[in-house]
């Protein structure tokens, strides 16, 4: 079972003095924030006094997830790997999103190098206001030849600030990229074959603190025993890498779960690392064997990334803190990504934004009312859809819990009672001429209830806040002008 | 003399006494010494110290002798956990000896996690979704696949079985719905009868997710399909679920539990389900999926959570999972054209199969899907799942990408 530290056992570690230099209010609010992974050690001045060295140290012990922070890369841009603390992202939250990086072969030449490299390093495919990217180039020795490295390594160098892994098995040619390369890299990898020597050409060199290597073996045991022996040489940033099956993928999947199980609930140190996989395998498997996609497209290599892409979302799922692909198209990356984003999602943090009423553009009187949730990918979603289409509209934002619309429609916190204390508390009568509010189409069935309980009229919009403006520009004036009518006519 | 084991061979004292002279130090190690009479006086040699020379260490790296501590072999055993319940296995269909029309199928029954534990009974399961009207809605990249059959929803069944594989058919009553077509509880049984005679597999019966005219609909169609293990989707608390439960204990059928991502919302439904008089062997249970990128981490922690109380002995929670799988296609990011993100054909069914592989992850037992392609490369992946370790060959060189052609 996994070691259980309370706020006492930090607390008891603490200067106790409740100085509040830290930012919390007290000794026992830091420890708490510690125990939480929201504060660090550093944070305290205290701690950092000779006096408190001791306790210090004891503070990071205990704090030191049972799988090892692992990074490489250089000062302006970072790799990290594992942290983690729990088997299930419900417990705690998974720290770390998974490193995601992409070949390139020395066989290039070098301008196709420099294309790619920039292409990786420029990546970028945008949800809910974050910008998602690649993490690392991994320059792979396909020539063999040791200049061809060189060269493709200088050349990702000088072009991108992207943090890189090596590739190549022969100890020699590594030895030679580790003399010139300039940043913290990741080394793939060592096997039980050339373990020796590649400690030995990290010990020559004195990189024990500037590698990362990758250990390689598809039998648990000899990993942890390759690891045993890199600790017992000081090279201690480990990353482990089970080998990846595409024909079979339980069996990677077996190992990633042996292998994190091992370092949480078994308090297993010397399995304690980060797990690397490589759903470039896939790429290759299905670009020369059949695959399940392969008989609805011609396309080889569309097929290939299809699989690709399969086998890495299969591999996000159990464990996999770094990645190696080989696609670069856009419709690939956006599942594997988008992925990522949503398992490593602090689970503790709510994700919603404040409800309330936001104007979009410059609203006046006889603009729209529409009703979303406060959901935030709800929000950014149309709030960027509606920015795009030069919308404007008083957008009421109401308080679901945090849940899209078609999941609080359903949970009922999308109803006629949330909707009228919104409205009083956002005073948005005061603002416009009419009374009409226009619900999303997936919120079609509270139109009753929301018309019962505030008394405004609900006008039924479209299924995606995409088609906003098209639904606006050809209808608003008509709703507006209709409701004008017969409200007048009511009055008089 | 001393034997050298780094030499393999034996030394004399005035060797050691050389080397003495020439580094300053020596550590010997797991010494043998065989003598009649020994005396070692090696403060006598005096210290030696040679100005700029480089350290001992670097001049061994220097040639190539740097040395590499090793460790004893440590031992380790696979993390094998035991677990005091197991999951409930759910049967659709009856085989022809016992009055069926023939496909059985079989989900949950799991008694651990993972295969390296125990071995897994069932393989995932998918259901094909289809529509008792036609789907102009749904997008090209779907539609092209069901455009010649979805006038008629026995010809649409076949093409999911004969063409796609289906291990089993979702028929969604939509056109039971008031505001659609307010088609008579009668007319839907009528199509499952029709249906029933077009395909062997078994059924999940869906009405239009109208919460007063479902139950009529489900009790219908259950009757006409008396025996036949259907799963009727589905009982919740906004319905009249009593008549769901009575419709499945009279007939002889199954009963999807749907709640939202809440393991105490799905196991308060069970219980409120089992006190109405269902059998709790005869639930699946749905705690909602949500879309990649639309909340499905509220589901993944739903759902795995559901799954280790059930493994945990929570019998009210132990039941077999399924998952809403088609609700991948609603995300933005799977549907939309938008040049920016490339070809929307490839994304619609990746957005799908993410969707359901993070399921699968999750312990999820039946899929519903709507994507040929997502099926087959679901159904694929999962059956890797229940093979038993070593089983499958593997030809794979793990090394291979490093030298591939680019």
């Amino acid at each position: 079972m996994p070691k259980k530290i309370s706020v006492m056992d930090l607390y008891k570690l603490l200067p106790k003095t409740n100085c509040k230099k830290c930012g919390q209010p007290s000794c026992m609010a830091f420890a708490a924030k510690l125990l939480e992974k929201e504060a660090t050690v550093d944070q305290c001045p205290v701690l950092n006094t000779p006096k408190f060295e001791e306790n210090r140290k004891k503070l990071i012990e205990l704090l030191s997830p049972p799988v090892k922070e692992v990074w490489f890369g250089n000062y302006k841009r970072k790799a990290v790997m594992g942290g983690d603390e729990v088997m299930y992202r419900y417990q705690l939250s998974f720290f770390n999103p998974t490193p995601i990086g992409v070949d390139i072969s020395d066989e290039l030449s070098e301008e196709e190098i420099k294309n790619r490299a920039k292409e990786i390093e420029n990546f970028a495919f945008e949800r809910t206001g974050e910008k998602l990217k690649l993490d690392f180039i991994v320059i792979r020795n396909a020539s063999g030849d040791v200049e061809k490295f060189k060269k493709a390594i200088e050349i990702v160098e000088k072009e991108t600030e992207m943090p890189i892994c090596l590739a190549s098995l022969n100890p020699e040619v590594i030895k030679e990229a580790l003399k010139i390369v300039k940043s913290k890299v990741m080394v793939y990898a060592a096997t039980k074959d050339n373990l020796n020597d590649m400690i030995r050409v990290i010990k020559e060199l004195k990189k024990e603190k500037d590698v990362v290597l990758v250990l390689s073996s598809n039998n648990v045991k000899e990993l942890k025993n390759m690891a045993a022996k890199c600790l017992a040489n000081s090279i201690k940033d480990l990353v482990l890498e089970p080998h990846t099956y595409p024909e079979n993928i339980a069996e990677t999947l077996d190992l990633n779960v042996m292998i994190r199980r091992s370092a949480i609930e078994r308090e297993d140190k010397y399995l304690g690392f980060p797990i690397l996989n490589l759903p470039i395998n896939a790429y290759y498997y299905a670009l020369n064997n059949p695959c399940p996609i392969s008989e609805f497209f011609e396309d080889k290599d569309v097929v290939a990334k299809m699989y690709e892409a399969t086998i890495a979302g299969t591999l996000l799922n159990r464990y996999a803190d770094a990645l190696i692909i080989h696609g670069l198209d856009i419709w690939e990356l956006m599942p594997v990504l988008t992925l990522r984003q949503n398992i490593y999602t602090d689970p503790r943090k709510p994700q919603a934004v404040e409800p309330g009423l936001y104007p979009i553009g410059n609203p006046d009187e006889n603009s729209p009312v529409i009703l979303t949730t406060n959901f935030s990918l709800t929000f950014y979603t149309v709030t960027g859809d509606f920015e795009k289409d030069n919308v404007t509209c008083w957008l009421l934002v109401m308080d679901t819990g945090g849940k899209a619309v078609d999941v609080s429609v359903a949970g009922g916190q999308y109803n006629g009672e949330n909707a009228k204390k919104l409205i009083e508390e956002t005073g948005i009568a005061d603002k416009v001429s009419h009374r009409i509010i226009i619900l999303p189409a997936l919120a079609a069935s509270t139109r009753g209830d929301i018309e019962d309980k505030t008394g405004w009229t609900c006008v039924v919009g479209t299924r995606d806040s995409s088609q906003v403006g098209e639904f606006l520009r050809k209808n608003w004036d008509r709703i507006l002008r209709e409701w004008k009518e017969k409200h007048q006519k009511e009055k008089a | 003399m001393i034997y050298n084991d780094k030499l393999g061979d034996f030394m004399d004292l005035n060797a050691l006494i050389r080397i003495i002279e020439k580094v300053g130090k020596i550590e010997i190690e797991n010494i043998q010494i065989t003598a009649d009479e020994l005396i070692i006086n090696i403060p006598s040699a005096p210290p030696v110290v040679i100005p700029q020379t480089p350290s001992i260490k670097e001049k061994l790296a220097d040639e190539g002798i740097i040395e590499i501590k090793d460790v004893p072999e440590l031992d380790w055993e696979p993390p094998i956990e035991k677990y005091p319940g197991y999951i409930r296995e759910v049967q659709f269909g009856k085989p022809k000896s016992e009055g069926g029309r023939g496909k059985v199928v079989k989900i949950g029954g799991q008694k651990a996690l993972y295969r390296f534990e125990e071995p897994q009974p069932n393989p995932p399961v998918v259901t094909f979704d289809i529509f008792d009207i036609p789907m102009p809605g749904l997008p090209k990249p779907i539609r092209q696949f069901f455009q010649d059959v979805m006038e008629d929803p026995c010809e649409w069944a076949k093409k999911c079985v004969k063409e796609f594989g289906a291990d089993m058919i979702t028929i969604h009553h939509i056109s039971t719905d008031p505001k659609i077509k307010d088609k008579s509880p009668r007319e839907a049984a009528k199509l499952m009868e029709d249906l029933l005679q077009a395909v062997d597999v078994p059924f999940v019966i869906g009405g239009s997710g109208n919460p007063q005219k479902d139950p009529l609909v489900l009790e219908a169609c259950a009757e006409v399909t008396e025996g036949d293990r259907c799963l009727l989707a589905s009982a919740n608390l906004e319905l009249d679920y009593k008549k769901i439960v009575d419709a499945a204990m009279k007939y002889d059928h199954n009963v999807l539990a749907w709640s939202i991502m809440d393991p105490n919302m799905a196991r308060d439904l069970n219980r409120k389900l089992i006190e109405a008089g269902l059998d709790p062997n005869r639930i699946v249970m749905d705690p909602t999926t949500c879309a990649l990128g639309y909340g499905i981490e509220f589901s993944i922690n739903a759902m795995v959570r559901l799954r280790l109380n059930g493994l945990k002995g929570d019998e009210l929670v132990n039941m077999p999972m399924s998952s809403g799988t088609t609700n991948a296609n609603g995300a933005r990011e799977a549907w939309m054209n938008n040049p920016e993100w490339g070809p929307r054909e490839y994304r619609l069914p990746l957005w799908e199969i993410t969707t359901g592989i993070t399921m699968m992850m999750c312990g999820v037992d039946l899929f519903m899907m709507l994507n040929p392609i997502a099926v087959k490369t679901l159904k694929e992946i999962g059956k890797t799942l229940t093979t038993k370790p070593g089983e499958v060959k593997l030809n794979t060189n793990n090394y291979e990408w490093i030298v591939a052609k680019a």
